[in-house]
């Protein structure tokens, strides 16, 4: 029960804990005093047996067994668990895709040249997408290719197309297993309207024929709109190489007029970047008593700039609150996604202001500066005016900054990735065959109050490396594991032996900030290189995916996506399917003989990175590489 | 004597009993309408989350006989009525002093605004055990809407009877099964719940030695 207990038990790093102290000593509510007030939660939620997608409902079934068993309509837990399932994959990559084509219809109207504060940065990188998506890429200039690759991308959101630009990154196998099963994505927006339309009363009633479907919408999402998203920004803000920068709350300076970026979007925090350098209100600033402008990251959009540009990271989603509570954030910039609408009644005890700029994402109690990309300079300069303003309104004695910041490396993009091996998967390849690696496993994934902050992704990550797997971080774990020291090259020590050699070889650490949410599509295309290069399907490499705190419905996409295009995947935080034991036993066995990969729920990453260790040494059997008797594998003497 | 009676290990938490309850006892006796009044009408019964999470106690007055609540009332608003053996507090008689709260062995008596008719005051709020439904043959309305058999009503001495007979078959089974009375709910209640139990293990640091 949050709220009533100690604070260690809310979050496991300090800066959090101080703030969390001073939100309870000023009586400022937080997300885990909200948690409290919610507990007990529903059952038949938490269950997924509850339904209230028609009006001859609202309905639910009884777990027990005894009470009502059907909905009006007649459908059994069965169906309703896959209804909500469904729509909550649709929803999550609906989130995604969506914010690809923010992404997609700004790279557009930069190519026909109607921007503000936007260029094409990786022109290699644009050249190289452009002969992937099979556009003529000779004598024509960079805006011509990307006015044609945009086109190409748009068709991809619609309805004109059997399969996906990006599909050809997949193995041969791979394509055909979706084709055999009918799951290959047709059109990003499409499988999300079909899940919407399937999930009324009276359409699929048949749970495995919806979770397949819910299958293919995730695939819309993770080789479909984020990829694109991914791709596009590399190539308008620049495709990230190796930086060191900072995290946590120390990244704010209390000398410094402070900005957090705070949402999922680069498009305006990019521009936010540029205006923080402009002479005149940096000028403006220092008028106001302040040393400069400090830009610091929040969320996806921090990890955007810190992959790109080094900027420093205040923290992840339960730091959202937290970051106000310090008093010396003058203004944070929101976006999308994962904003919680809180933030604007904790800086209303503050003196911050909390800026909205997406017209699909509104706040009561924000300042609305529409962001709009024909004038994205200017736009940036009247935000970054605005934080100033506010800036000259703080009070000095009700600054409490968290002393201290954690050095942390980002910046491993696919292509720095291969860089650092010389241009080739090769080296990586043959440190997993020669079992210096064992395997690599994605850990992402967002905070959820119901777990202790960070507990999860950083014990997890802990003994994944530990056990000479390399760990690749997305989203908040990302943040966690870099305020957890694990994400410099030093952290090598803390690999186990072959890990580390390989680790100091590189100069690189054990676990590698592949960037955003979206950016989980790095993970996929480094999978499918991979198995490409070794002539196989990506479920026969040593691989797996964790998620220990996940919270949202991007979360479930992301889940879907990965078990789909082949991964083992572990959640830390039960999905809304326990209702259904046949739901339970498709995703949690049955899956594994149709895409080669399974889900498993595990709340203890101790146990967890078990399951992880024991996965990856049978895949490794599988390969004809050495590996461990799966039953020899313990408990480490945690 | 008839009651309400608790399965807890049946209640998931749900709260459609504290909102069945408050529409029960509202002016107007229908949840749409209920919303808009003016003092908002109360539960009487409360769902409490447990220690872990995915855990929850429907609680409410147990009507004790003999009542510590009614032998402390100074203004003998706290009344039994025998025939149905329920006790009942009459708000004209209520002067909000608490005593019966701070006596009440289940801390089920709270305190809110109530109208009856005239200017609105706070007093003391309990279960009246839906007096009106069940004299006229209908379930409580806590009871009629739970649907995982958490809060059932019946003859006590019958409902527990049930329980028993239903824990001596589990017993026999198990014995002769060899399994874990454990094994008894649902596999995916158990699922729920033991996802619940360690989440909160963790948090509080039990399986890492720290507090």
């Amino acid at each position: 029960m949050a709220g009533t207990e100690k604070v260690s038990q809310l979050s496991s790093c300090n800066d959090a804990r101080a703030m969390i102290v001073r939100a309870r000593e000023e009586g400022i509510e937080t997300v885990w005093d909200r948690l409290a007030a919610q507990e007990p939660q529903c059952g038949y939620c938490a269950l997924g047996v509850s339904c209230r997608n028609c009006s001859m409902g609202p309905c639910r079934v009884d777990p027990f067994g005894e009470g009502p068993q059907k909905g009006v309509c007649g459908a059994d837990a069965d169906i309703i668990v896959a209804r909500n399932l469904g729509r909550t994959i649709a929803a999550g990559a609906a989130a995604h895709s969506d914010h690809g084509r923010d992404i997609l219809e700004v790279f557009g109207e930069l190519a026909e040249g109607t921007t503000s504060g936007y260029e094409l940065r990786d022109t290699t990188k644009l050249k190289a997408l452009a002969e992937e998506w099979g556009i003529e890429v000779d004598g024509r200039d960079s805006q011509e290719i990307a006015l044609e690759l945009a086109d190409a991308m748009m068709e991809d959101y619609g309805s004109r197309k059997s399969r996906l630009g990006f599909s050809d990154r997949l193995p041969e196998q791979r394509q055909e297993l979706w084709e055999k099963l009918g799951i290959t994505p047709r059109g990003i927006d499409r499988e999300n309207v079909e899940m919407l339309h399937r999930t009324h009363m009276g359409v699929d009633n048949d749970y495995v024929n919806t979770l397949l479907h819910g299958l293919r919408t995730s695939l819309s999402d993770g080789w479909g709109g984020s990829m694109v998203a991914t791709e596009l920004s590399d190539v308008m803000f620049g495709t990230p190489k190796p930086n060191i920068s900072k995290v946590n709350l120390g990244a704010l300076r209390a000398e410094c007029v402070n900005i957090a970026l705070h949402g999922h979007n680069p498009l305006l925090s990019d521009v936010i970047m540029q205006a923080a350098e402009d002479p005149e209100l940096v000028a403006l600033a220092k008028e106001k008593g302040a040393e400069g402008i400090n830009l610091v990251g929040l969320c996806c959009t921090g990890n955007e700039l810190q992959m790109r540009k080094g900027i420093p990271m205040a923290g992840n989603h339960l730091m959202q609150e937290l970051v106000i509570l310090t008093g010396a954030l003058d203004a944070m910039v929101v976006d999308y996604q994962c904003i919680m609408p809180a933030v604007t009644d904790v800086a209303k005890c503050f003196h911050t202001e909390v800026i909205s700029t997406a017209d699909k994402a509104k706040f009561t109690g924000a300042t609305h500066i529409s962001f709009d990309p024909h004038r994205g300079y200017e736009i940036a300069r009247q935000i970054v005016r605005t934080g100033i303003e506010a800036y000259a309104n703080r009070n000095p004695d009700r600054v409490r900054i968290p002393e201290g910041t954690v050095e942390m490396m980002a910046g491993f993009s696919v292509e720095a990735i291969l860089g650092a091996l010389g241009g080739t998967p090769e080296p990586l390849v043959e440190a997993i065959k020669a079992g210096k690696i064992r395997g690599a496993v994605g850990v992402v994934g967002c905070n959820n109050p119901k777990v202790q902050q960070d507990l999860g992704h950083v014990t997890l990550t802990k003994r994944l490396i530990e056990n000479d797997i390399l760990v690749l971080v997305t989203g908040c774990s990302a943040v966690a594991n870099g305020k957890a020291g694990l994400m410099m090259p030093a952290a090598a020590d803390m690999a186990g032996p072959g890990l580390k050699e390989v680790c100091e070889a590189l100069g690189i650490p054990p676990v590698l900030h592949m960037g955003s949410c979206v950016d989980n599509t790095r993970i996929l295309t480094l999978a499918a290189a991979l198995a490409r290069y070794l002539g196989t399907d990506i479920d026969k490499l040593p691989l797996a995916g964790a998620a220990p705190e996940w919270y949202s419905e991007k979360a479930v996409s992301i889940g879907a996506y990965v078990v789909a295009s082949g991964i083992y995947t572990v959640l830390g935080v039960q999905p809304a399917i326990f209702g259904s034991p046949n739901v339970v036993n498709l995703l949690a066995a049955g899956l594994d003989d149709v895409v080669g990969a399974k889900f498993a729920v595990e709340a203890d990453p101790e146990k967890a990175a078990l399951l992880i260790r024991r996965h990856i040494e049978a895949k490794r059997e599988g390969l004809g590489l050495p590996f461990v008797e799966t039953g020899e594998i313990e408990t480490a003497a945690a | 004597m008839k009651t309400v009676f608790v399965n807890p290990e049946r209640c998931i938490g749900c709260r459609q009993c504290e909102f069945a309850c408050a529409v029960e006892h509202a002016l107007s006796r229908d949840a749409a309408a209920a919303v808009f009044e003016s003092p908002p009408p109360r539960s009487r019964i409360h769902v409490m989350p447990g220690r872990a999470y995915n855990t929850s106690f429907p609680n409410r007055c147990r009507h004790c006989n003999p009542a510590p609540c009614q032998q402390v009332c100074p203004t003998a608003a706290i009344t039994r009525d025998t025939e149905h053996d329920l006790v009942l507090s009459d708000a004209h008689r209520c002067i909000a002093c608490a005593m019966c709260a701070m006596v009440c062995p289940f801390d089920a008596i709270t305190f809110h605004e109530k109208a009856n008719g005239m200017p609105a005051r706070v007093v003391a709020l309990k279960c009246d055990g839906c007096i009106e439904r069940t004299t006229a043959g209908r379930l409580p309305a806590c009871v009629e809407a739970c649907k995982t058999g958490g809060l059932v009503y019946g003859e006590l001495n019958e409902l527990i009877a049930e329980g028993r007979a239903q824990e001596a078959s589990v017993v026999l089974t198990s014995a002769a099964a060899g399994e874990s009375l454990s094994a008894r709910p649902p596999e995916n209640v158990t699922g729920w719940r033991t996802w619940g139990a360690t989440a909160t293990e963790l948090n509080e640091g039990v399986h890492h030695g720290r507090h």
